[in-house]
């Protein structure tokens, strides 16, 4: 599995879409003169461009990486030289996502490292109203780091089951874009309100798609991070047994279908 | 098939974490059923950096935006009517912001000045940012009678600006084809008629309305006024009749102007003031904790 | 121990509307150990199914077989086993000396016999000067030679071969016919596939043909050879020195070669006529 693990590291850095996507890594250069176009919070408008920026560099590599990881293997046969050696479908596949994860927290770490030099250069020029708390800052990217490698789970999960690219990448896509929104339906299906308007039928639809779907709300801590307030602590640790157990439950399924998967 | 010793079969994997899940999910849920409300809320960028982002799904991004908030807004409006104490300020500010925002995004969406109408102007008393951002509407829905209308209700009821408030209804009866605003506007464009007018505004707010948190927020609203009009009507029967004016809302009951005993439905309670207006210890707003 | 043994092997698929397609149909077939057995079908015939079976790329519908006494599927078959997949494709981004060090490491090698054996491998394959390359530059014939020295780095004891010699130029061929020829002296078994049947009259020690899932024959190939015998042709220079040159069936050579002796007959070249390893072949699937 070390070695699947190694593989998947060398392919991603020698991929071209990891190159190109890192290109956007660049961006960190024009945060501190974006965000001094602020006039009453320079610092939190860094804070907020520094955390949207990983983020949104953490969700292309996730997708495009992780939907296309497996896909490529299949379509371009490495699958039958790979899984004929003598490695388990469940070690390449978990060699395969450990790799993955990796890379995000390797990815995350280093954008992290960026983005915290250039919140301490926009703080340091004009000082912030509210003192930034480091903890808050790291505890918000070490969150979205988990948020993504659940998200690259989704897309294992959906790549074992189809043969195409699509599935992968639009499911995943899909999946995050739904994630982010199940929380709030949810709540509004739920409340006294919904009950005249919302039909009976779509009230257990969207109670099961929210017990389905990844709920990644619970890892957005940005705004605890942007003004500096104190996350619930059993919350946080709540959210970190969701994810594993969310996870294990993506890379149980996967390893079973991939298991099952016949390589024609 | 034979495993590597650091792997658990997937099987096994997937029932702990099914297991693990299941345990889970209610303390999960019920944490972030309960999350402050600010920060469901949540951060949503700056319109310079949004407005690149949504490349040319601005009308979505914008919809999106209306959405989180009517979504808020419906989360308070419920625990308000469950007659559970709101925990926080409603983030008024930041629903603002958020619609702001979509108006920016999209300058067309009607949802977001309808609903902004509806907070900005009853709960945050922000009336200039209200008018403001009718008449940013204005300039695009130019063919809408409701921003004019509200507008003009802006002007005539919180601001007492009769004048420019005349000329918004003027206006809002031209768009709509209908005289009923301009003859609106004569009859209620003065100090006296001020309750008429909130409920002539709310009746046709609540016409409009298909939002089940909104209705309920202006049917709670018009039930409120219904109420004071009453009680105006027995005050200024009583000055007719007694040629002075009652020293409260008891007083009014006691002798027999005013029937049933008037509920504010905001749970607070009517009385006088000095002046002979009536107000009532809610302030027309749900109790919060912080009050 | 069979270094190969499969019992009873079918293979069905669902093809096109819903209709199952019988791949391979109860195969059996014993590979001892030290042989080099070519399995020789037309494009379609289920050599292809049998092997991903072997591999455990694919589950057998029906059936058993083992690889050096390991049931198939098991990771413990695969370690004893080197297999060259057809049309081989290898992480493109790799270097051919990466790739074998990775390969190495699953085969759980020690550092240095891995060190050792890549480099030989790359030397004997002809790779040495471009193992620092990544493969994406590599031609088909290069790639196919990654696959030999992937195949033959671990030493194992049994070779599973998918068309190894499909799409090669005439160098490339002689090279695994060499391969194959140098691994059979040193006592390990072969078991390739193919559909050209001169492959197999040079390299093998035993033929199955297999043809719509199913084993028609199963013959050493000397025992073919032989049997295909027809006749044969002498070459004589008479007494007058006129040079002759006749066809003589295999039951009249004895009484020709005894009368062209007692004709004070040269006899120059007896060289026997046989049908070859394709007809053979071509009669058994036109059958």
């Amino acid at each position: 599995m070390f070695a699947i693990i190694q593989i998947t590291l060398k392919g991603i850095f020698r991929d071209r879409v990891f190159q190109g996507i890192m290109v956007l890594a660049v961006l960190f250069l024009f945060i501190p003169s974006a965000a001094s176009l602020s006039m009453r919070q320079v610092t939190e408008l860094s804070i907020t461009l520094s955390l949207s920026l990983i983020s949104f560099i953490l969700l292309l590599l996730s997708v495009f990486l992780g939907a296309t990881s497996l896909w490529k293997d299949m379509e371009r046969r490495y699958t039958f030289s790979v899984v004929s050696l003598p490695i388990s479908r469940s070690s390449y596949l978990l060699g395969r996502f450990f790799g993955l994860a990796l890379f995000i927290v390797l990815t995350s770490v280093i954008l992290g490292a960026a983005g915290c030099l250039v919140i301490k250069i926009c703080s340091g020029i004009y000082p912030p109203d509210r003192p930034v708390v480091w903890g808050y800052l790291v505890l918000a990217i070490g969150f979205a780091t988990l948020k993504y490698i659940l998200l690259v789970g989704v897309a294992l999960l959906l790549s074992t089951v189809s043969t195409s690219f699509f599935l992968p990448v639009f499911g995943t896509i899909c999946a995050f874009l739904a994630s982010g929104v199940t929380q709030q339906v949810y709540e509004y299906v739920n409340s006294p309100i919904a009950l005249q308007v919302v039909s009976p039928f779509f009230k257990p639809t969207v109670t099961l798609l929210y017990y389905l779907l990844p709920n990644l709300a619970g890892f957005d801590l940005n705004v605890n991070a942007i003004y500096s307030i104190a996350p619930d602590q059993s919350g946080l640790l709540l959210t970190v047994v969701y994810f594993v157990a969310y996870t294990a439950i993506l890379m149980g399924g996967a390893t079973l279908i991939f298991g099952h998967r016949e390589m024609k | 098939m034979k495993y590597n010793k650091f792997l658990i079969p997937p099987h096994l994997l997937c029932l702990s974490g099914l297991l693990l899940y299941c345990l889970l999910i209610g303390p999960f849920t019920s944490y972030m059923r309960n999350k402050p409300i600010e920060e469901k809320l949540g951060y949503v960028p700056s319109i310079k950096l949004l407005k690149p982002l949504s490349a040319d799904q601005k009308e979505l991004t914008a919809a999106s935006l209306v959405f989180k908030v009517m979504m808020y807004f419906g989360g308070l409006v419920s625990k308000a009517e469950q007659g559970t104490l709101i925990e926080q300020q409603p983030d008024l500010q930041g629903m603002s912001r958020l619609l702001h925002n979509a108006v920016r995004l999209d300058p067309y969406n009607m949802d977001a000045y309808y609903f902004a109408q509806g907070f900005l102007t009853w709960d945050a008393r922000q009336f200039k940012v209200a008018n403001d951002l009718l008449d940013y509407g204005m300039k695009y829905r130019d063919w809408d009678w409701q921003l004019p209308y509200f507008a003009g209700f802006n002007h005539a009821f919180f601001l007492k600006e009769y004048a420019k408030a005349a000329e918004y209804y003027k206006r809002a009866g031209e768009l709509s084809g209908y005289d009923m605003y301009k003859s609106l506007a004569g009859r209620y464009l003065q100090e006296s008629g001020q309750t008429e007018l909130a409920i002539g505004y709310l009746h046709g707010m609540l016409r409009n309305a298909n939002n089940q948190a909104v209705r309920q927020n202006y049917q709670t609203r018009l039930k409120a006024f219904q109420e004071v009009l009453r009680i105006e009507q027995a005050r200024d029967q009583f000055k007719a009749e007694r040629g002075g004016l009652p020293g409260s809302v008891e007083q009014l009951l006691q002798q027999g102007y005013l029937k049933p005993v008037p509920v504010d439905p905001y749970g607070g309670r009517f009385y006088l003031e000095p002046s002979g207006k009536v107000a009532t210890t809610s302030k027309f707003a749900f109790a919060t904790k912080n009050k | 121990m069979f270094a190969l043994d499969i019992q009873g092997m079918g293979k069905s698929f669902k093809g096109k509307k819903r209709q199952v397609v019988e791949a391979l149909q109860g195969l059996n077939l014993s590979i001892e150990q030290g042989e080099v057995f070519g399995f020789l079908g037309p494009n379609g015939a289920g050599k292809s199914t049998t092997i991903k079976c072997l591999m455990g790329l694919i589950k057998p519908t029906y059936g058993t077989a083992t690889i050096m006494g390991e049931p198939i599927g098991s990771v413990a078959s695969r370690m004893k086993v080197g297999f060259l997949p057809e049309n081989p494709a290898f992480y493109d981004y790799l270097s051919a000396e990466e790739y074998l060090l990775f390969v190495g490491g699953i085969f759980k090698m020690s550092t240095a016999l891995l060190a050792r054996r890549t480099e030989e491998m790359l030397k004997l394959l002809e790779l040495w000067d471009a193992r620092k390359r990544p493969m994406r530059g590599y031609s088909k014939g290069m790639v196919q030679r990654v696959g030999l020295a992937q195949v033959l780095l671990h030493d194992p004891d049994l070779y599973i071969l998918d068309e190894p010699m499909s799409g090669l130029d005439p160098l490339g061929r002689a090279l695994v016919k060499n391969i194959i020829i140098d691994l059979k002296k040193r006592g390990k078994s072969v078991f390739f596939s193919t559909h050209i049947t001169d492959d197999v009259e040079k390299v093998c020690d035993r033929v199955g043909v297999i043809n719509k899932g199913q084993l028609l024959a199963l013959d050493s190939v000397d025992h073919i050879l032989q049997q295909g015998i027809e006749g044969y042709v002498v070459n004589i220079t008479t007494v007058a020195g006129l040079r002759e040159e006749s066809f003589v069936t295999k039951s009249d050579l004895q009484i020709f070669i005894q009368r062209a002796i007692s004709n004070q007959c040269l006899i120059e070249k007896i060289q026997p006529r046989r049908k070859d390893m394709e007809a053979f072949f071509l009669e058994i699937v036109a059958r």
